[in-house]
């Protein structure tokens, strides 16, 4: 078992160092010279050919490739990845800021997509074409397709504007992170909770739901008891799935509720064309992925043998 | 093609319909807006719904009602060079990639993985950082996002299509690798690929409104939904309809787009592929398009 996690672990490294390979030759092959854009910043748009040498030499821009390579990521591997061009700050510390604030969003909406979607997958099955089963579906439906910025402005719209309950921005006490979990949570929702009715509805037709009904349970006996434990590798992996989109979401949630996340500092620097920035949240997001990933596969490996089975233990 | 042809007797039209009557309005739009969507008017700003301007106007006195309308035809048109690049990128890398074999097949499929690894979103905004944002830069941006699945899906029908006794006979008879892959192989390829290049539009249509609303895809004056929702969110006190309807028309056509993907997978599920060996592969998707509801959104 041990084998089968550092077998994955490293298989989860080596795409790490591929990513990295690619962010930094996506940003190396970037027209226009990345000196020239910070002499810009610095010196207005006349910026002399000197100070746009000085700084190319100053950042080791003249250095072949690998080594430029290896630099940055045995700095960024020891926490120092550079100094923003948008923010003039170290990327370390904008990162320890704005890290747990993502964090959180992720966690907190998160937690509501599991349980949510556990709910209502479950009720849906219970009711099993019945009228709850049919206003799910349809929320669920709805819920996948509506775009997280315009749920988030139906939700400012009711709760703040109209209703005044919720403040309308983030990052002012803990009523004011209810609208941007809700928000980042629909999407996974209503996904994971369409994954949850349908797999409960294929356990059904299993023997051991049959066995179920045969030792007297009723169908809600049967879901939570006979089929519910069985929909476990169906829905963790969707949830990992969903969980690393929300990382992509929460560029948008931020960004509208006026978060200081990662997800709006990667938006502020692409419309700031902040290179170093860049490069350092790809690597950041690609880790998180990776990781993201890793932790599902091995709680899949740990809940059930034939995974394990499957790859070889 | 003729299969997908024929089977359009069996089409769900109130599936159909509502895609349908989004490509006519966005193809219509410039003889069914009342005002020149860009057009400012300094005299009616921020109005409620009124006969001159039948959902009000926004903040620059701009006609709402012209607005979206014009916005379906930006969304179509944007969404439609995406799709038809995206699918033509995919499916000559992949061909080749089935076609050509060897290192050039292992290189082509290690590229194609890597794409497919990262949420297309990301791609499409990394890609918009290093080249600057802007209308084409979000265009080029998303079709080097969504080509890798069409290329992998192009390059399994291929290794499965040259494996079949008719490519033989037409080597054996002299037809030459242009006639093979056009006459014998193209056909096959595009089946499938086109069928889920269109279920993907809905989620093409949603990414091109979220990088306008992040300010990185089409930019003002040009009307587009997404843009249009940024726009109005400073004005949710004065007239909270410049964002609702333009967020409702989005995920309407989002909505109908996901169903008419949803359709078009599910009654691909029970079809054997002619014989294909990627049945077993292209079923395991079917099942599991079918569980998550086809509508990934990619947010």
């Amino acid at each position: 078992m041990s084998i089968l996690v550092l077998k994955r672990a490293a298989i989860a490294a080596l795409l790490v160092i591929a990513a990295s390979v690619l962010t930094f030759a996506l940003v190396a092959a970037a027209p226009g010279n990345v000196a020239a854009l910070i002499a810009e910043r610095m010196a207005g748009p006349n910026a002399s050919a000197e100070l746009i040498a000085r700084i190319a030499a100053d950042l080791g821009l003249n250095d072949p490739l690998p080594v430029r390579y290896l630099r940055w990521l045995g700095d960024a591997v020891r926490g120092d990845f550079g100094i923003s061009l948008r923010s003039g700050k170290p990327l370390s510390v904008e990162f320890a800021e704005r890290v747990p604030v993502t964090a959180l969003l992720l966690f907190g909406g998160g937690l509501i997509a599991f349980a949510l979607s556990l709910g209502l997958g479950i009720a849906g099955a219970i009711s099993n074409g019945g009228p709850v089963d049919n206003v799910l579906r349809t929320i669920s439906l709805v819920g996948a397709s509506t775009p997280n910025f315009f749920v988030a402005a139906v939700l400012v719209i009711t709760f703040a504007v109209t209703l005044n309950w919720l403040p309308s921005f983030g990052g002012s006490g803990p009523l004011s992170w209810i609208l941007p979990w809700a928000t980042s949570s629909v999407l996974p929702a209503s996904i994971l909770s369409r994954v949850v009715r349908v797999n409960l509805q294929d356990a059904m037709s299993r023997p051991y739901a049959t066995t179920g009904f045969a030792k007297g349970l009723t169908r809600s006996g049967v879901i939570l008891q006979e089929a519910l434990p069985t929909i476990a590798v169906p829905f963790l992996t969707t949830f990992g799935a969903q969980f690393a989109l929300m990382m992509v979401a929460s560029m948008v949630v931020e960004t509208v509720f006026a978060l200081r996340g990662i997800g709006a500092f990667f938006i502020e620097v692409i419309r700031f064309r902040d290179f170093i920035s860049m490069q350092a949240i790809l690597l950041l997001f690609v880790v998180f992925f990776v990781v993201t990933n890793l932790v599902v596969d091995i709680v899949c490996m740990l809940i059930d043998p034939r995974i394990r089975k499957a790859a070889g233990a | 093609m003729t299969e997908l042809l024929k089977s359009l007797r069996t089409w769900p039209w109130h599936i159909v319909a509502p895609v349908l009557l989004f490509v006519a309005v966005a193809v219509l739009a410039p003889w069914l807006t009342p005002y020149d969507p860009a057009a400012q008017d300094y005299m009616s700003i921020l109005q409620g719904p009124s006969w001159a301007h039948w959902l009000g106007t926004d903040y620059l006195g701009r006609d709402l009602l012209s607005r979206i309308i014009g916005g379906a035809r930006v969304s179509l048109t944007a969404m439609s060079i995406v799709l038809l690049a995206a699918l033509i990128l995919g499916v000559v890398v992949g061909s080749l990639a089935g076609y050509i074999g060897g290192r050039f097949e292992v290189v082509m499929i290690s590229a194609i993985d890597i794409f497919l690894a990262l949420p297309s979103l990301v791609i499409a905004l990394a890609l918009i950082g290093i080249m600057g944002p802007g209308y084409w830069s979000m265009i080029v941006a998303l079709t080097l996002a969504w080509w890798a699945n069409y290329a992998r899906m192009s390059r399994a029908v291929v290794v499965a299509e040259l494996r079949q006794p008719y490519i033989e006979a037409a080597r054996i008879m002299g037809a030459n690798h242009l006639h093979i892959f056009s006459r014998h192989i193209l056909p096959s390829v595009l089946a499938l690929v086109v069928v889920y290049a269109s279920a993907d539009a809905g989620a093409l249509v949603l990414a091109i409104a979220t990088l306008s609303f992040l300010g990185l895809g089409v930019e003002p004056p040009t009307p587009e939904w997404g843009q249009m929702l940024v726009d109005g969110m400073g004005y949710l006190e004065d007239n909270p309809a410049l964002v609702i309807l333009p967020g409702l028309a989005l995920t309407l056509v989002v909505v109908s787009f996901n169903l008419l993907g949803e359709a078009f997978a599910l009654s691909k599920v029970p079809r054997p592929a002619r014989g294909l060996t990627l049945s077993r592969r292209r079923r395991d998707r079917a099942k599991e398009e079918a569980a998550r509801a086809q509508v990934e959104a990619r947010p």
